[in-house]
């Protein structure tokens, strides 16, 4: 059977340096896949072909039946493609609400047209747009809410990264790409993300793939693990599976910690 | 070496800028133009606000400082200190006259008639009690100023403005007095306030000031009168605004009705140039090739000498190609497809290069129409002569004050326009791509689709500024569409602040209208202009009527409840 995210043999390079080798992943509705590795394994850079911003050099990808190969982000978005950024990336001199409502943009028409006149069927879809976004920021109870029309860049850093998963969203995706959601934030927030993560998988069906560097959030919610480095996937399993192969500890801790590690044992 | 004291080099800082304002002859030809007909003139306006903006700086703290301890003194002192090195120049020059070396070879603004100003008549070796005395005296008034109470504060400086602004503008009010049939022998004389004029002005002020401050401000004082609410106060304030640009060119000579014609054109230029820049943050710096094309494209559908009727200027033909009102949606449409053939191949582009390329798109058009090759069409460096004015009915269209409602009717239509796009989905995804061009990708915003629509959109707008400049003018030749005109108008937008709609009309009347009815600066007027602009970029970097939120970024303010965009609520 096909599933909803399909990578076979994915490569990206960039001059000399391979930055993704020949990666096979894929992902299904309803669960959540993470990807992990050390810094410059090419997690990030996975992303950015999987959701269009490079082009891949060589690979199959699908997505929802789709070939997705060379198609741009706006493309990918509409298909049912949402990303968060490492480093949030909101629009700052925008207000929480807005930043929320541009993520309905793939899912709406108003043009110039509608623009000038205001018609009626421009109203009913800018009202529909101020709904879905208020939806989801009420995703995260009131940390978002009541505050809709501060702007972007007034927000608490981990309110930042909350507004970014909502804007997501809102785009009405099938499938989320998460890039470091916990970074800077503190364990009681970690804590807070590990469950709403799970409910974006359980009440919204969402397939949910993310990049993250701590272990604990990893543990809590994927399903499924996989691991990078150096571009190369060289692990894949439940969280303990893959915690315990020899490669990934060694792609951690290097060679001669790792064995230290297996005399121990 | 120890560093001054604060005061003294503000002092100093006062007395170089009044030797400057010497030096490059504005305290000379200022000279020539009185505030209080016979009593002040402007020059010792200047020197004065100098020599009080001297004392109010050395009485107050420095930032991050802590206040002075005896700022009385201070500003005394700062006062004199910059009176004393006017005095210093003023002999030192004519001591170096005297010498045979003459500074006139390089300031020829430094002759005896202006040192003179500067010492009041009193000859040249009492100008340095004369002036440090003033300076002393100004100095103390200004450290008093620094020190008293923001309301004393506030309202000498309103009664001052006041003054300033009745008689700079006293030909332009003057000449609406006269146009609304109130005598004004008794208020203006000699392009300046008259001494019960003075009296007026600074009563009323006052009268004014008092009367709002026991109120609590003007919407307190509104909500107190039975049956005012918020929502007709509005609606009277629009209708007021309304009432007065329809009398304006009545109530105003045909000079103003004029200068209102040029700021109506970069009105709507710079409502063009605000979609492109202030909305989708395209910096783009070949906008006068939409001013062009608009001109153009008028001139040739519809001048008498165009080709496309079989003429040139020694052979006109009856009759233009088409009318004016045929040839502007006309226009429009061409000037869309010019903006797709510029927009599309910078779309890559980002920032800086965006920038260049643009200047360089701007400049191609205007060689294109300077060609050899287009000179049969465009007419080459004479450009295109006998356009007609734009028909109206049995009204003469090349009186200004036509023209004015004609522009203005544009310019309406076009902030419309602006405000309905700002304010819907389009907007939006501008100001996503302007703020964060591959996330507003990654959110699914075609960012070529939503540049091109930007280009097409302020291309569509500003051609209009083209279209109705032709028409005035009655020609159209390459020399209109220098780069001067793209900094211009890129100027509007910036000074008005960013985005904001209301800004570019500010911008357009500070910048094009100011400039033209203080003709009599005559030389000056770059110089000031200069001044105003490093002025406000320093010291309101969001610009004189800026975008709420743009603002808030800029400033760093607390968040505050937007306020409803007052036309946006109106338009509903």
């Amino acid at each position: 059977m096909s599933h909803l995210l399909e990578l076979e043999g994915v490569s990206k390079r960039f001059g000399g340096v391979q930055a993704v080798v020949d990666v096979d992943l894929y992902a299904d509705s309803g669960e959540i896949v993470g990807v992990i590795g050390p810094n410059g394994a090419g997690k990030t850079t996975l992303f950015n072909v999987v959701t269009g911003f490079y082009a891949p050099d060589a690979g199959k990808m699908t997505f929802d039946g789709h070939n997705i190969s060379g198609l741009k982000p706006n493309a990918l978005t509409r298909l049912g493609m949402a990303r968060t950024f490492q480093a949030v990336r909101l629009f700052n001199a925008m207000t929480v609400l807005e930043n929320a409502m541009v993520g309905r943009h793939t899912r709406t028409r108003a043009g110039v047209w509608g623009a000038l006149t205001r018609n009626r069927r421009t109203r009913e879809e800018e009202a529909q747009i101020t709904e879905e976004a208020r939806k989801a920021l009420s995703f995260f109870g009131n940390r978002l809410i009541g505050r809709e029309d501060s702007l972007a860049s007034d927000l608490a850093y981990a309110d930042r990264r909350r507004l970014e998963i909502a804007r997501a969203m809102v785009t009405g995706p099938k499938l989320l790409l998460l890039d470091e959601p916990a970074a800077g934030m503190n364990p009681a927030e970690k804590e807070e993300l590990i469950t709403q993560i799970g409910r974006l998988r359980d009440e919204y069906g969402y397939a949910i793939v993310l990049i993250e560097h701590d272990m604990p959030v990893i543990k809590g919610v994927c399903d499924r693990v996989a691991a990078l480095d150096h571009g190369v996937k060289i692990a894949e399993g439940t969280y303990d599976e893959v915690a315990s192969n020899t490669q990934v500890i060694e792609a951690y801790l290097g060679k001669a910690a790792a064995a230290q590690r297996e005399g121990l044992a | 070496m120890r560093r001054l004291p604060r005061y003294v080099r503000v002092g100093l800082l006062g007395g170089f800028i009044i030797i400057y304002l010497t030096a490059v002859g504005m305290i000379a030809a200022f000279h020539e133009r009185n505030i209080i007909t016979g009593v002040v003139q402007f020059s010792v306006v200047l020197m004065t606000l100098v020599y009080m903006a001297a004392g109010y700086l050395a009485a107050r703290a420095p930032k991050g400082g802590s206040p002075p301890l005896r700022p009385t003194r201070d500003a005394l002192i700062a006062g004199a200190v910059g009176g004393v090195l006017v005095g210093v120049f003023v002999i030192l020059m004519t001591v170096l006259a005297d010498a045979g070396y003459t500074p006139r070879d390089m300031f020829i603004a430094i002759t005896p008639a202006t040192l003179d100003i500067l010492s009041f008549d009193q000859g040249t070796y009492l100008s340095l009690p004369v002036q440090a005395v003033l300076g002393a005296v100004l100095g103390l008034a200004g450290g008093y100023l620094s020190t008293a109470t923001p309301n004393v504060r506030s309202t000498v400086t309103r009664a001052i403005s006041a003054t300033l602004i009745g008689a700079l503008g006293a030909p332009l009010f003057s000449v609406m007095m006269a146009g609304l049939g109130i005598p004004s022998r008794w208020l203006f004389r000699s392009e300046g306030l008259t001494i019960v004029g003075t009296v007026f002005v600074v009563g009323v002020t006052l009268l004014l000031r008092w009367y709002l401050l026991r109120a609590g401000g003007v919407r307190n004082a509104l909500d107190r009168v039975p049956g005012v609410t918020r929502k007709n106060v509005n609606v009277v304030t629009w209708a007021v605004v309304g009432v007065v640009l329809a009398v304006l060119p009545w109530i105003v000579n045909t000079f103003v009705s004029d200068v209102l014609g040029t700021v109506g054109l970069y009105i709507l230029l710079g409502l063009g140039l605000n979609i492109v820049v202030g909305y989708a943050g395209l910096l783009d710096l070949g906008y006068v090739a939409f001013y062009a094309v608009g001109a153009y494209s008028v001139a040739v559908l519809t001048a008498r000498s165009s080709f496309l009727v079989g003429a040139d200027v020694t052979n006109l033909a009856p009759d233009g190609f088409m009318n004016f009102w045929v040839a502007i949606p006309l226009t429009i449409v061409i000037a869309v497809i010019i903006g797709v053939l510029i927009g599309a191949p910078v779309l890559r582009l980002r920032g800086d290069y965006l920038a260049i390329v643009t200047l360089g798109f701007g400049e191609i058009i205007r060689t294109l129409v300077l060609s050899d090759w287009l000179k049969p069409y465009l007419g080459g460096p004479q450009g295109i002569t006998e356009i007609p004015s734009v028909p109206v009915g049995p009204f003469n269209a090349r009186d200004p004050r036509i023209l004015y409602y004609l522009i203005l009717g544009f310019v309406l239509v076009s902030y419309f326009v602006s405000t309905r796009l700002k304010y819907a989905r389009i907007g939006r995804a501008w100001a996503a791509m302007r703020e964060d061009e591959d996330v507003a990708e990654g959110m699914g915003i075609s960012v070529i689709k939503y540049k091109i629509l930007a280009f097409v959109m302020g291309a569509a707008v500003g051609c209009l500024g083209g279209a109705f400049f032709a028409a005035k003018l009655s020609v159209a030749n390459p020399g209109s569409f220098t780069l001067l005109v793209s900094i211009n108008v890129l100027a509007v937008v910036v000074l008005g602040g960013m985005g904001s709609i209301p800004g570019v009309v500010v911008g357009s009347l500070v910048l094009v209208g100011l400039p033209e009815l203080l003709r009599e600066f005559g030389e000056f007027r770059l110089h000031i202009y200069g001044i105003i602009l490093v002025a406000i970029m320093v010291f309101k970097p969001e610009g004189l009527f800026p975008d709420a939120r743009r603002a808030r970024e800029l400033r760093g303010e607390a968040t505050v409840k937007e306020p409803v965009p007052a036309l946006a609520g109106a338009a509903e």
